[in-house]
């Protein structure tokens, strides 16, 4: 139920180094854009004839400015992807449709300082973090790791900032982040946001130095909840066979077919939409049925759960 | 559309408050079945449905202007009715924004908004309130960003800051309350808050209500109905001032009860703040007393049965114990015990004269 | 209903030492001996400091350096009251780094100070033990004038504040350390149940 409820007009499209390029979107109805807050991301609806894709990006543009939203975007080696498109398809004026801003890696308020740990392209989101910070005043500090011919690039994105805050590593050493580790004072929340192994690699030296894991908070894309393998639905008493496609929802297809089915929340938790299974196995992601219930395999969600199964047959 | 304001009607004291007649009509009565349970009841809240109360992210209706006077007056003697962790900032302007971008667009003939980058200007002819301000600086405001806007809003309002795999009542304006406090909530978890709500938790009503709370996404907003029973229309049932409405409750007589004793249904609305990532809790109250719900043929019936068939640890904890007999001997002349369809629409258009 | 499955009320299990703790402060309301009160001294490494209330002027909260089982360091100090003792907190924790993990063992009302300062100080919840040892009784705040009266045993206290008769309920802040109290009779004055002991 994420719908298109944004088009964006693309206002700038600069590279910022051979791999590296930056987006500026305004309303393309001349209006402000959606607010959003540091570490939001916003997805773009990418189409080129049958085509398509749905890919999120972080926001780099301060959240306090509704004139415009701004994303970098890496473009992936031997991409066929959405990078590529957005790298060699897409110029000033173009429209691109797009969700609302959503965060999934939102700042910690009650934070009294914030340490982030990034790797190449995963600085975007401490972009706006830093941004944030500066504006309401709270102490940061950035650890960036990123080869050393992009140095410059990165480098440049940072530079309006104390040099006492930016640290830049263009080896894969870890002792200077260990010594910041060592010595933040009580209330400071550690970020990071970058490739699996660096993250990994961060988090480990930050938990061997004392930290809790209640302070550590790492980006997790494509945790989203909707989406994956399409399957086919057989709706039993409506005699008819629904496709659910990798996109859409299981109510949505039954919906879309005409078939009316009991729902309310959308979300997987009020347990109205709860319909019994024939045959086949749901994989379960709500949050009503409890652990018996779920290992019967015999109910599902239909507004969030989806089939392990190629096939699943419902009391519809 | 025009609403026709009360401001002299009043909550305490004399008690003018009262119904029109087209407000008892678009009333969000809570009852779809003849019995209650809690369930996590949530809904989107897009506008549609049973009643016109739900056409707007915040309902603005004919007691807009005299429950905004009644919440200063509370605040005037309780200032720690309306209280906020400073890590809510960000929260604050979230709401300002939010509320008066939807109230500018519901009502354009009663609130307006302009804004040039940071400067905005923001206007309320209601209340008679024309102000100009920076976004983003307290400063140029008279009062801090969240209690500004909220004394210009109907129904209480709570911050919850998101954390932890967890929600926190880090900040609210609460004034017309039915029996919690947030001097003593706030700073409380999710699960904290609601401890003491009996039946619910063994349900596991909460654990399912957080874990959808915490996926709610910004411009998809959630509502459900909740409801009790308060003696008088009274907005301010504070555990604070308990001792000055507690004896009301002794007061309801066979003879008074269909106007003494009123429906309170709290409109509750959830909303994911963009900047802040919080979410903004919206209890819209709306009081009615029996005898005009009675006036609408199916509530009347339905209200009956569910409240003689109430579990009595629920009776117990909206504090309906004393006089629940009353309304439900009162209640049953309406009744004839026919099937009622489901649902909470009223089914009529117009009312019959009062009693 | 008055011992009620409320779940603000805390839930207490024995405190443990965290072994990712780079230092350990343990704080007790009395004179406690650390392997009573806490599990986890056989393998502890990093350093523990432990800190007591003794009640008496006699004594200047000086550090004595004793060895754990373990090997790992122990640092001593008692303190002459728990305003003395949380006064030197505050100095400890505004001057602390990340790893530090502290537990408060004793009362309720002592315990929840402890973890208030804590907080305030920007620890986590996660990096502040608490475990209830000694009297039931509680601190309660009264809902109608805000004043906590302190060291309730009875199930109807009087606010020392107000003077109302409060029940005192099983829903706790730890924001003010307290119970919550709410006056008994305010519905028909004078009718209450006779207080109880139910604090020891």
């Amino acid at each position: 139920m994420t719908g298109s409820a944004l088009a964006l007009r693309v206002v700038a499209a600069v590279p910022l180094s051979p791999t590296l390029k930056a987006f500026t979107f305004e309303a393309a109805d001349g209006g402000l854009v959606p607010p959003s807050g540091p570490g939001a991301h916003v997805r773009l609806f990418l189409r080129r004839g049958a085509w398509s894709r749905k890919n999120a990006y972080s926001l780099v543009s301060n959240p306090e400015d509704r004139s415009h939203l701004s994303v970098i975007v890496r473009r992936v080696a031997q991409s066929k992807g959405g990078s590529a498109f957005l790298h060699e398809e897409v110029s000033e004026g173009d429209v691109i449709e797009a969700g609302l801003p959503a965060n999934l890696f939102p700042v910690v308020r009650t934070a009294r300082r914030h340490l982030m740990v990034s790797g190449g392209i995963g600085l975007t989101p401490f972009l706006a973090y830093i941004a944030a910070f500066e504006a309401e005043g709270t102490p940061w500090e950035l650890h960036h790791f990123c080869r050393a011919d992009e140095r410059g690039a990165f480098a440049a994105l940072l530079a309006r900032y104390p040099a006492s805050r930016v640290h830049i590593h263009c080896d894969a050493d870890l002792a200077g982040l260990a010594q910041a580790l060592a010595c933040q004072p009580l209330g400071t929340h550690f970020y990071t946001c970058g490739p699996a192994l660096l993250m990994e690699a961060a988090k480990d030296l930050a938990l061997a130095t004392g930290w809790p894991p209640v302070r550590l908070h790492a980006e997790s894309f494509g945790a989203a909840a909707e989406g994956g393998e399409a399957f086919v639905a057989v709706l039993q008493r409506s005699g008819i066979e629904v496709m659910v496609g990798p996109e859409t929802s299981l109510l949505d297809a039954i919906e879309a077919a005409g078939v009316e089915a009991p729902c309310l929340c959308r979300g997987g938790a009020c347990g109205q939409c709860v319909t019994s299974v024939q045959d086949g196995i749901p994989e379960h992601r709500d949050h009503f049925l409890d652990a018996e219930e779920r290992a019967s395999n015999r109910l599902i969600m239909t507004c969030v759960s989806r089939a392990q199964t190629p096939r699943l047959v419902l009391d519809l | 559309m025009t609403i026709q304001f009360k401001p002299e009607e009043t909550f305490r004291d004399d008690f003018s408050y009262a119904n029109s007649d087209a407000a008892v009509l678009r009333f969000p009565f809570p009852f779809p079945e003849d019995t209650y349970m809690y369930s996590v009841n949530i809904e989107p809240h897009v506008p549609g449905g049973p009643s016109p109360a739900y056409d707007n992210p915040f309902d603005v209706d004919e007691h807009y202007v005299a429950e905004c006077a009644e919440r200063a007056r509370v605040l005037e003697q309780d200032p720690s009715r309306c209280k906020i962790l400073p890590h809510m900032m960000a929260a604050q302007w979230d709401t300002l924004e939010l509320i008066m971008e939807s109230f500018a667009t519901s009502y354009p003939e009663l609130f307006s908004l302009t804004r040039e980058g940071t400067r905005w200007t923001w206007e309320n002819r209601p209340l008679g309130i024309r102000d100009s301000f920076t976004f983003g600086d307290a400063s140029t405001l008279p009062l801090p960003p969240f209690e500004y806007i909220t004394r210009q809003a109907q129904g209480d309002f709570t911050l919850q800051d998101q954390r932890e795999d967890n929600l926190f009542i880090d900040g609210g304006m609460v004034t017309t309350q039915a029996d919690w406090s947030l001097d003593f909530d706030v700073g409380m978890t999710f699960h904290q808050w609601h401890g003491p709500v009996p039946l619910a938790h063994q349900k596991g009503v909460f654990d399912r209500a957080l874990k959808f709370l915490l996926r709610l996404q910004f411009g998809q907003p959630v509502r459900r109905l909740n409801w009790t029973m308060t003696i008088n229309p009274r907005l301010d049932t504070s555990p604070e001032n308990y001792p000055q409405w507690g004896p009301d409750r002794t007061t309801v007589t066979a003879e008074n009860v269909g106007r003494k004793v009123h429906l309170r249904v709290e409109l509750q609305s959830l909303f994911r703040l963009p900047r802040s990532n919080a979410i903004l809790f919206g209890i819209r109250c709306y009081l009615c007393s029996i005898e005009d719900l009675a006036r609408v043929e199916i509530w009347g019936k339905r209200l009956h049965r569910v409240l003689r068939d109430l579990h009595p640890d629920i009776a117990d904890y909206k504090g309906l114990t004393r006089y629940r007999e009353l309304a439900v001997a009162y209640l049953s002349a309406f009744d004839d015990g026919a099937a009622l369809p489901t649902g909470t629409a009223p089914r009529q258009s117009i009312l019959p004269a009062k009693g | 209903m008055l011992v009620s499955d409320i779940k603000s009320r805390p839930v207490y299990e024995r405190l443990r030492l965290d072994r990712a703790a780079r230092r350990h402060l343990v704080i007790a309301d009395m004179s406690r001996p650390l392997d009573e009160v806490i599990d986890g001294l056989g393998t502890a490494t990093a350093p523990i400091d432990h800190w007591v209330v003794a009640a008496t002027s006699a004594v200047d909260a000086r550090p004595a350096v004793e060895r754990a089982d373990s090997g790992s360091r122990v640092e001593k100090r008692a303190f002459r009251a728990s305003a003395h003792l949380l006064d030197r907190l505050s100095h400890r924790l505004a001057r602390e780094t990340i790893g530090l993990r502290l537990y408060a063992v004793g009362e309720e009302g002592f315990i929840w100070n402890v973890a208030r300062l804590a907080r305030e100080a920007g620890m986590e919840a996660a990096e502040c033990q608490t475990a209830h040892a000694g009297s039931l009784r509680r601190d309660v705040f009264c809902v109608h004038c805000k004043t906590i009266t302190p060291g309730v045993t009875t199930s109807i206290a009087a606010c020392s504040g107000c003077g109302a008769h409060l029940v005192v309920r099983d829903h706790f802040s730890r924001t003010h350390a307290a119970f919550m109290g709410v006056q008994a009779d305010a519905e028909a004055p004078g009718e209450y149940a006779p207080a109880e002991e139910i604090f020891p």
